[in-house]
C-alpha cells in the first residue's frame, strides 16, 4: 500500500513535470526544458520523444507563423529532421518558387508559369500571358513606331534640306480660323525680316485667304512688293494643304525680281523706241490691233516731224535728235494715257482713247504751233513743226489696223500740203520737200 | 590476331561519344528503362566504392562523378548562350523531358551568382526510405557542372534539405567559389 502510495506520489509530480514542458512548450516554447534527470530511467526515452515532438511542433509554429506574416524568404526552414514538417517545407518551397517567378515576370520574363495552387495559377497564368499580349504588342507599336519616326526624320531632314537650298519661300497659313502661320521655311524668314516686309506679306496673304472665296484651289499669280530702292517682284503660287487636321494653304514664293527686270528691259526693248523711250511701231500696232478687237472708239493721228531731214542735213544728227525728242517731249501733253508711238524717222503714230476728233486736232494744231515758236539754233532758218493727220474709229469700223494707219497717213499729207511752209517759216513760199 | 581498326579510346575515360548511337543501339527497346536500374546501378556501386574508400570519399567520388555529367551534359545538349532565364527554362523543359527531376528556382543574386533551388521527384533520391542522411551528392556535382558550364564560374553546390512529402524534394544551395 505504501509502494502505492509512493508511486502514486512519483507519477503525479511525472505528470506534472510533463504537462509543465508541454505548456511551456505551446505558450511559452522559448522557456520550455524538460529536465530529464528528474524522472526515471524508464521514462526517459519517453522523455527524450516529446522533446523531439515538442521541438518539431515548435519549428513549424515558427515556420507558419513566418508564412502567415507572408515573410517567405526570410523564414526559417525547420531541420531535416523534422520530418513532420515536410508539407509546410513544400508549400514554403512552393511560395519561395512562387516568389522568384514572380520576380522575373516583374522583370519581363513572361515565360515563366505558375503550377502551384490550382485555379490561382490558372488566373495568374492568364494574367501573365496577357501581359505578354500587351507587351508584346507595344513592343510592336514601339517598332512600328519607331520605323515611322525614323521616315519621317529622314523625310523631314531630306525637305529641310531641300527647303533650306531652294530660292523658292515656302509658307503655310491656316487658312480655317486663325490665319496663323503654320510654317515658313529659313529662307522666307531671313529675306522678309531682311527687307522689314513681314507685315506687308502677312497682310497680303490674309488678306488672300480672308477675300478669295476659291482658296482651296491652286493659284499662282506675281506681288510687286515696295521698297525704297527699287521694286521687288514675287510670283506666288498656292496649293490646298491639309495640315495636321486644318485646312491651310501652301504659298511658294519665288523672288523674281531680277527675272522680272530683265523682262521689263527685254520689253523696253521689243516694245520702246531706244531715241525717245516712246513706244515703237511693233507696240503700237499691237496696241491698235487690240483695240480694235475690242471695238472701242479712239482716234488715231498720224503724225510726221516737218524739215527733220533738212535739221539732220545742215545741223547734224545730233540736232536732229533733239528735234525728234522735242517733238516726243511736246506729244507727251496729251498725257500718260495716250499711246505716243515712234513708226520710225520721222513718223509718229499717236493713239487716243477719250478725245474726240475735234479735240484732238485742236490739241495738235497747239503743240504745232508751240513748235513753231522754237528753233534749232537762233540763226537756224526755218522753225520747228509738224504735221498731222486725225481719224477717229469706233466699233462700226471695217478697216485693218494697216488701212488705219494709211488713211491717217493720207490725212496728214492732205494737212502738210493744205498747211506748206518754206524752211524760212513762211507758208507760201516754200516749194522745199518738207 | 589483333584488330588494326580499333579506334584508340577506352570506356574508361568518358566522352560524350562515348554514350554511343542509343535508338541504333538498342532497336526495340528503345532509350527508356525504369528507374529500378538506374538507382540499382546507382546504389550498388555506391555500395562497392564505400567499402573500398569508406563513405566519405564514396561520396566525393559520386560527386566528381556527377560534375563530369553536368558539365558534358550542358555542353552538349544545351544553348549556352541563352540569357539566364531563357537558359533556366530550357534546363527545367530538358530535365524534365528527360525524366531526371522537376527543377524549380526559388533564388538567385545576379550580384553574387548565389542560387537556391529545388529538385522534386529526384531521379536518385524520391521515394528512398528515409534515413536522415544526405544522398544526392551526384545531384550536387550535376547542378555544379551545369552551372559552371554556364557561368563559367566554379560552383559549390550543396543539398541543405530533403524531406518527404509522398515524393522527395531537395534543395540545394550554390556559390561561388572564389578564384
Amino acid at each position: 500500500m505504501a509502494q502505492d502510495n509512493i508511486d502514486r506520489n512519483n507519477l503525479g509530480f511525472i505528470g506534472n513535470l510533463l504537462c509543465e514542458y508541454l505548456r511551456d512548450a505551446i505558450y511559452k516554447p522559448n522557456e520550455a526544458h524538460l529536465d530529464q534527470s528528474l524522472l526515471p530511467e524508464e521514462l526517459r526515452a519517453f522523455a527524450s520523444g516529446l522533446e523531439y515532438f515538442a521541438e518539431c511542433v515548435m519549428e513549424i509554429n515558427d515556420l507558419a507563423k513566418s508564412l502567415a506574416k507572408g515573410d517567405v524568404v526570410r523564414a526559417k526552414v525547420p531541420s531535416r529532421e523534422n520530418e513532420m514538417a515536410s508539407p509546410l517545407k513544400s508549400l514554403h518551397s512552393s511560395l519561395s518558387h512562387l516568389t522568384w517567378q514572380t520576380t522575373q515576370i516583374a522583370k519581363g520574363d513572361y515565360g515563366q508559369r505558375v503550377n502551384f495552387m490550382g485555379e490561382f495559377a490558372d488566373s495568374f497564368n492568364a494574367m501573365v500571358a496577357q501581359l505578354k499580349e500587351r507587351r508584346d504588342a507595344l513592343t510592336e507599336e514601339i517598332k512600328n513606331g519607331e520605323e515611322k519616326t525614323k521616315a519621317l526624320e529622314q523625310s523631314n531632314s531630306l525637305f529641310e534640306a531641300v527647303t533650306s537650298c531652294l530660292h523658292n519661300l515656302i509658307a503655310v497659313v491656316d487658312i480655317e480660323n486663325s490665319q496663323e502661320w503654320l510654317f515658313i521655311n529659313h529662307p522666307v524668314e531671313q529675306f522678309l525680316k531682311r527687307r522689314d516686309l513681314m507685315p506687308y506679306l502677312f497682310k497680303w496673304v490674309t488678306d488672300q485667304v480672308g477675300q478669295n472665296e476659291d482658296i482651296h484651289s491652286e493659284s499662282a499669280t506675281e506681288l510687286e512688293l515696295p521698297d525704297d530702292e527699287k521694286p521687288q517682284y514675287i510670283s506666288v503660287e498656292r496649293y490646298p494643304l491639309r495640315w495636321y487636321g486644318r485646312d491651310a494653304a501652301v504659298f511658294v514664293l519665288t523672288d523674281i525680281t531680277l527675272e522680272k527686270m530683265r523682262y521689263l528691259q527685254l520689253e523696253n526693248y521689243a516694245y520702246r523706241d531706244a531715241l525717245t523711250g516712246a513706244h515703237n511701231r511693233h507696240y503700237g500696232m499691237e496696241i491698235l490691233g487690240k483695240w480694235l478687237y475690242e471695238g472701242v472708239s479712239f482716234m488715231i493721228c498720224f503724225i510726221d516731224i516737218d524739215y527733220l531731214k533738212y535739221v539732220n542735213d545742215a545741223y547734224g544728227h545730233e540736232a536732229g535728235d533733239s528735234y525728234i525728242l522735242l517733238v516726243t517731249d511736246a506729244l507727251g501733253a496729251f498725257g500718260s494715257d495716250a499711246n505716243i508711238c515712234r513708226l520710225g524717222g520721222d513718223e509718229f503714230m499717236l493713239l487716243l482713247k477719250g478725245w474726240d476728233q475735234e479735240a484732238a486736232e485742236k490739241h495738235l494744231e497747239g503743240i504745232r504751233n508751240g513748235l513753231r515758236r522754237q528753233k534749232a539754233s537762233p540763226n537756224a532758218i526755218n522753225p520747228y513743226s509738224i504735221s498731222y493727220g486725225v481719224v477717229s474709229v469706233d466699233k462700226s469700223n471695217t478697216l485693218a489696223p494697216g488701212e488705219l494707219l494709211a488713211k491717217a497717213d493720207e490725212k496728214m499729207y492732205v494737212y502738210k500740203r493744205a498747211h506748206k511752209i518754206s524752211r524760212t517759216g513762211d507758208a507760201s513760199k516754200t516749194t522745199d520737200k518738207i | 590476331m589483333k584488330n588494326v581498326f580499333a579506334q584508340d579510346m577506352k570506356h574508361t575515360t568518358f566522352s560524350w561519344d562515348n554514350i554511343g548511337n542509343i535508338t541504333e543501339g538498342r532497336g526495340d527497346l528503345g532509350e527508356d528503362m525504369p528507374v529500378l536500374v538506374y538507382r540499382l546501378m546507382q546504389y550498388t556501386m555506391l555500395d562497392e566504392l564505400a567499402k573500398v574508400y569508406g563513405i566519405d570519399r564514396a561520396n566525393e567520388h559520386f560527386r566528381n562523378a556527377g560534375y563530369l555529367a553536368g558539365s558534358e551534359f550542358a555542353k552538349n545538349t544545351l544553348d549556352l548562350s541563352l540569357d539566364f532565364n531563357s537558359f533556366l527554362a530550357a534546363l527545367q523543359k530538358s530535365l524534365h523531358d528527360l525524366k531526371v527531376g522537376v527543377l524549380r528556382m526559388e533564388a538567385f543574386d545576379p550580384d553574387t551568382g548565389e542560387i537556391v533551388l529545388t529538385v522534386g521527384q529526384d531521379l536518385d533520391c524520391s521515394g528512398l526510405p528515409i534515413t536522415n542522411e544526405t544522398v544526392c551528392y551526384y545531384d550536387e556535382g550535376f547542378i555544379s557542372g551545369i552551372l559552371e558550364a554556364y557561368t563559367g564560374k566554379k560552383y559549390d553546390v550543396h543539398e541543405v534539405d530533403c524531406w518527404a512529402t509522398g515524393d522527395r524534394v531537395c534543395r540545394f544551395n550554390g556559390s561561388v567559389v572564389a578564384d
